[in-house]
């Protein structure tokens, strides 16, 4: 809501000059001067001024509106700066000077200081941006989302306003949307036929506050006495409760994936080079660390020479995220492991070190902060989908992202010929030997390969996680976890097992809360491999 | 051939694992201070601050002569977030070093595993966050404020009719000490002011914890229940703040709608966030990076220079509450060590009775002879859209820490 008042509110600032002539259009309870200076002063002079312009929002002049939606506007982004007597209007946050709000005169912001807002002010500035943007929008766009920021708060908008957006309003839709709204907003009026179509509108909402809205008028007197009342109430409620029921259940379905889709990230390189060479890999974690890192190289690249596409660089990301994590692999196969062959509790060691290692070597290159990920629309923020169910863009990026590595890494162990070497040596690798497998190259490639998917595993969280020196060691032992159960070795394994560990998580949580449901998992996974050591999809094999 | 190779692998993890202190040259004339922050683990991005701003005062302080004519210096260690080992590596500092005073600690479950540790080898152990109180040991000065002097003000302010009228809380911690402790007493609290303990939930998460979807989820259903303003109390730590506050932005809650009071929020955690949705959330402190003072320009200056300086790796401009306080540490140690004419434990703390020290929060900072408590401001900050708080509220002067609670 605010972003795009902002858009239009750069625009709008062209016509403050037009508007602030006070002999045009001005109404008898709004007062421009008196509002600007009711902004700069404490919190009590802010909750008045505000107050008073919501309170007569019905009556008081769509140009003063927008005044006062600009200057409310300018207050949220700090372009307000409050000089003693009056206040003045940036074009931009911490410029050196502005047009004073009601003259236009052009002052200097020095000596100014810009009103810091309290809660309860925010909630009022958000309800007088919303009504503003609703009354005097200049598009459609605009005006429905003044309406979304008005119901938002609904409590404390008067009925004149939507009466009066409504009898305003051109674009037919939003005329209806408007009309619900005012009929929600009669929920407690005397007249029983408003009162009905004010059920029927609050049960249009679908969401646990309309339930929570409705469910408080069955102490209604008329609960008892009318029976049309009482029909309509529990249709709206059983309704509305269905909604939330379904709404509910999606969104523990979407987060049990959207878990998985971790888990499995993180655990697919792993269960390659766990498999094929039965190397405990450590290091993994910092595998996904790299990929992560090289985003932010691709980030601040695209940042230096295409600025106008940094939107892209996630995308532009992923193969450099890949090749650079799988050069690290192979580089550290090529040094270090290659040596340690069969002799796993070596590796292991070695792997630790090599962790230990890059974390610090990444923290003393680069610093020990979060890194700081311009996000792109595409994946921040949510849709709401259905009742209360929100679809959150990063976990959707996460998924889609894990299901594509997925089908790729199939293609790539089922039907490339890398694959089939691959294959061939995790079965067997003396007789792949024997027939002419060059065993070390396969490995080196498929460490390389499982260390590439780390890397992607690191673009996919860097809209989730934080991105620091240290964010693998969080991973390591989900990820080992997910690859035992799963079975040593199997891409198909390791997606059963996520899937199985992410939605158990997510089923006991709400009931017993995240502690006990990583310990609930843990010991489940316990009492599995003791049944089951070779875990869920064992490959079978001879060393 | 390759054997050397192996050992010398095997040799390299052994020794990077090993808690490892770092020694530097030992000479006669200077006195040893202990750190025991934590550079790697869940802890890392905060607590490793703290090691260079122990460095930075200690440097302040040897250019202006030292301390009794002996110059300081700072041993550091990494405790790799694992509270066992802060104990194991305090004991060592103490034992072996023999560091004149600690200064560590983050987590309040750290602290209690240095506690014996302290209190067997008469040490002491100057402790920079703020935390849960009902703790009064002669062997650590709680240079930060307990709950009554830091988190219940910040509570009152968004209970009453300047903040939100709030009527419900969602708690939700990182499962140890500290958000426990802090949340019985919030309970009992609230309860003596005759709110209905259907008006709260509690709920914990394992440390480090990142998937906060389905809490956020049973935030929002619990804001659509009636009963009026519902505000999060987040006692959650180190990286599951930010992870927290993202997954919040990202289901659309507003400050607003729900806002969140964040006890352990601090400037560093909003680092790498697109705080323009979280804009309004509250934190408490006893320090804010836009406290209005003198001292606070200059402490500002000082770290960017030093971070220049010496090339460390955090940002320059980012300053914490903890990074202050152990600041006021060092010097509070130094003035009582300069007032006693000495290092010993029990005349440094001696000393302490009626210290008082002007810091970069513009309060003067005051000690008693009662108890090894500091006396503090209180700040309420509320995130805006520059990564960083603006100051929405500050105590009158430092009020008298009350170590008990009479509440829980």
């Amino acid at each position: 809501m605010v972003e795009s008042l902002k858009s239009w509110l750069c625009g709008a600032i062209l016509l403050v000059a037009g508007l602030m002539q006070p002999a045009f259009g001005a109404s008898p309870s709004f007062e421009r001067a008196g509002f600007a200076v009711g902004l700069c002063g404490d919190g009590a002079a802010q909750s008045r001024v505000l107050d008073a312009l919501i309170r007569s929002s019905g009556e008081v002049t769509a140009e003063d509106l927008a005044f006062a939606g600009i200057l409310l506007g300018g207050l949220l982004e700090r372009r307000l700066v409050c000089l003693g007597d009056t206040a003045v209007l940036l074009e931009k946050a911490g410029a050196p000077d502005g047009r004073e709000v009601v003259s236009g005169g052009v002052r200097s912001t020095n000596g100014g200081r810009s009103p810091v807002l309290g809660l309860r002010q925010r909630g009022l500035v958000e309800t007088a941006l919303g009504i503003s943007a609703l009354i005097a929008g200049e598009t459609v766009e605009l005006r429905r989302k003044g309406l979304a920021a008005v119901e938002r708060r609904m409590a404390g908008v008067p009925d004149a306003v939507l009466v009066r957006a409504q009898d305003n309003e051109s674009d037919a839709g939003l005329k209806t949307a408007i009309g619900v709204a005012a009929q929600g907003a009669a929920l407690s009026s005397p007249d029983p036929a408003r009162r009905l179509a004010a059920i029927r509108a609050v049960a249009e909402a679908l969401s646990g506050a309309a339930f929570s809205r409705l469910s408080a008028l069955k102490s209604d007197p008329a609960y008892r006495a009318d029976p049309a009342f009482r029909a309509a109430l529990e249709a709206a409620i059983a309704k509305v409760e269905r909604a939330v029921w379904i709404g509910n259940g999606l969104a523990l379905l979407y987060n049990g994936l959207s878990f998985a889709s971790i888990l499995f990230m993180a655990a697919a390189g792993l269960a390659i080079i766990f498999g094929l060479m039965g190397v405990i890999n450590l290091a993994q974690g910092e595998f996904i660390m790299v990929g992560a890192y090289a985003a932010y190289a691709v980030q601040e690249a695209f940042r230096r020479f295409a600025p106008g596409f940094l939107d892209l660089y996630l995308l532009a990301a992923i193969p450099v995220a890949f090749f650079a994590a799988a050069m690290v692999g192979i580089v550290i196969e090529a040094l270090i492991l290659r040596h340690l062959y069969r002799r796993p509790l070596m590796s292991l060691l070695a792997t630790w070190a090599v962790s230990l290692f890059l974390i610090n070597f990444v923290r003393v290159v680069f610093g020990s902060q979060n890194l700081q990920f311009a996000m792109p629309s595409y994946v921040s923020g949510g849709v709401p989908l259905y009742a209360d169910f929100i679809v959150t863009w990063n976990r959707l990026f996460a998924i889609a992202f894990a299901a594509i590595t997925l089908v790729l890494t199939l293609l790539i162990l089922k039907r490339s010929p890398l694959g089939l070497d691959i294959r061939a040596v995790t079965q067997n690798r003396d007789m792949a030997a024997c027939l002419g497998i060059r065993t070390r190259r396969v490995d080196r490639l498929a460490f390389g390969f499982g260390s590439g998917l780390a890397g992607l595993a690191g673009v996919a969280l860097c809209p989730i996680y934080s991105v620091n020196p240290g964010m693998g060691a969080t991973f390591i032992v989900d990820s080992f976890m997910v690859v035992v159960l799963g079975g040593v070795g199997t891409v198909i394994g390791t997606l059963v097992a996520a899937l199985g560990i992410g939605g158990a998580n997510v089923l006991i949580e709400p009931f017993y809360g995240a502690v006990a449901a990583k310990v609930i998992v843990l010991v489940g996974i316990i009492l599995f491999l003791q049944r089951r050591p070779e875990g869920l999809f064992a490959v079978r094999r001879r060393r | 051939m390759v054997d050397v190779t192996r050992r010398h692998f095997i040799g390299t993890a052994a020794a990077l694992a090993a808690p490892a202190i770092i020694r530097p040259a030992w000479a006669a004339d200077t006195v040893k201070l202990g750190c025991l922050f934590s550079s790697s683990g869940t802890m890392a991005n905060i607590e490793g601050r703290l090691n260079h701003v122990v460095r930075m005062a200690a440097d302040g302080i040897n250019a202006k002569g030292g301390v009794n004519g002996r110059r300081i210096e700072v041993v550091t260690s990494d405790p790799a977030s694992d509270w066992p080992l802060y104990a194991q590596i305090g004991r060592q500092m103490l034992q072996q070093e023999k560091v004149a005073a600690l200064f560590g600690c983050w987590t309040s479950v750290s602290r209690k595993s240095v506690l014996p540790v302290v209190e067997q080898n008469d040490g002491l152990l100057f402790y920079p966050l703020h935390f849960e109180g009902d703790e009064n040991s002669k062997n650590v000065v709680y240079v930060n404020s307990p709950p009554a002097s830091s988190v219940l003000p910040a509570v009152d302010y968004l209970m009453g009719a300047e903040g939100v009228g709030a009527k419900r809380f969602f708690m939700i911690g990182s499962d140890y000490v500290w958000p426990r402790t802090i949340n019985k007493q919030l309970k009992a609290y609230w309860a003596s002011k005759g709110v209905a303990a259907t008006a709260w939930r509690e709920e914990y998460v394992p440390l480090g914890f990142s998937n906060f979807q389905t809490l956020v989820n049973q935030i929002r259903s619990f804001a659509a229940e009636p009963g009026g303003q519902p505000i999060v109390v987040l006692t959650v730590v180190g990286s599951s703040i930010p992870d927290f506050l993202r997954e919040f932005a990202n289901q659309g809650i507003r400050a607003t709608d729900v806002p969140i009071l964040g006890l352990d929020m601090v400037e560093a955690d909003l680092e790498g966030l697109d705080t323009a949705p979280l804009v309004g959330h509250l934190n408490c402190w006893a320090y804010l990076q836009a406290a209005k003072a003198e001292a606070n320009t200059r402490f500002l200056a000082d770290w960017a220079a030093y971070v220049k300086a010496k090339s460390v790796p955090f940002s320059a401009d980012t300053v914490i509450d903890p990074m202050v306080s152990a600041y006021d540490s060092v010097q509070l140690w130094a003035l009582a060590a300069a007032k006693a004419g000495s290092f010993d434990v029990p005349e440094v703390r001696k000393a302490f009775a009626g210290l008082s020290f002007a810091d970069p929060s513009g309060y003067t900072l005051t000690m008693t002879g009662e108890n090894n408590y500091v006396a503090r401001g209180v700040f309420i900050g509320s995130v805006n859209e520059k990564q960083g708080f603006d100051i929405l509220w500050q105590s009158p002067d430092a009020s008298k820490p009350v170590p008990f609670s009479p509440y829980g």
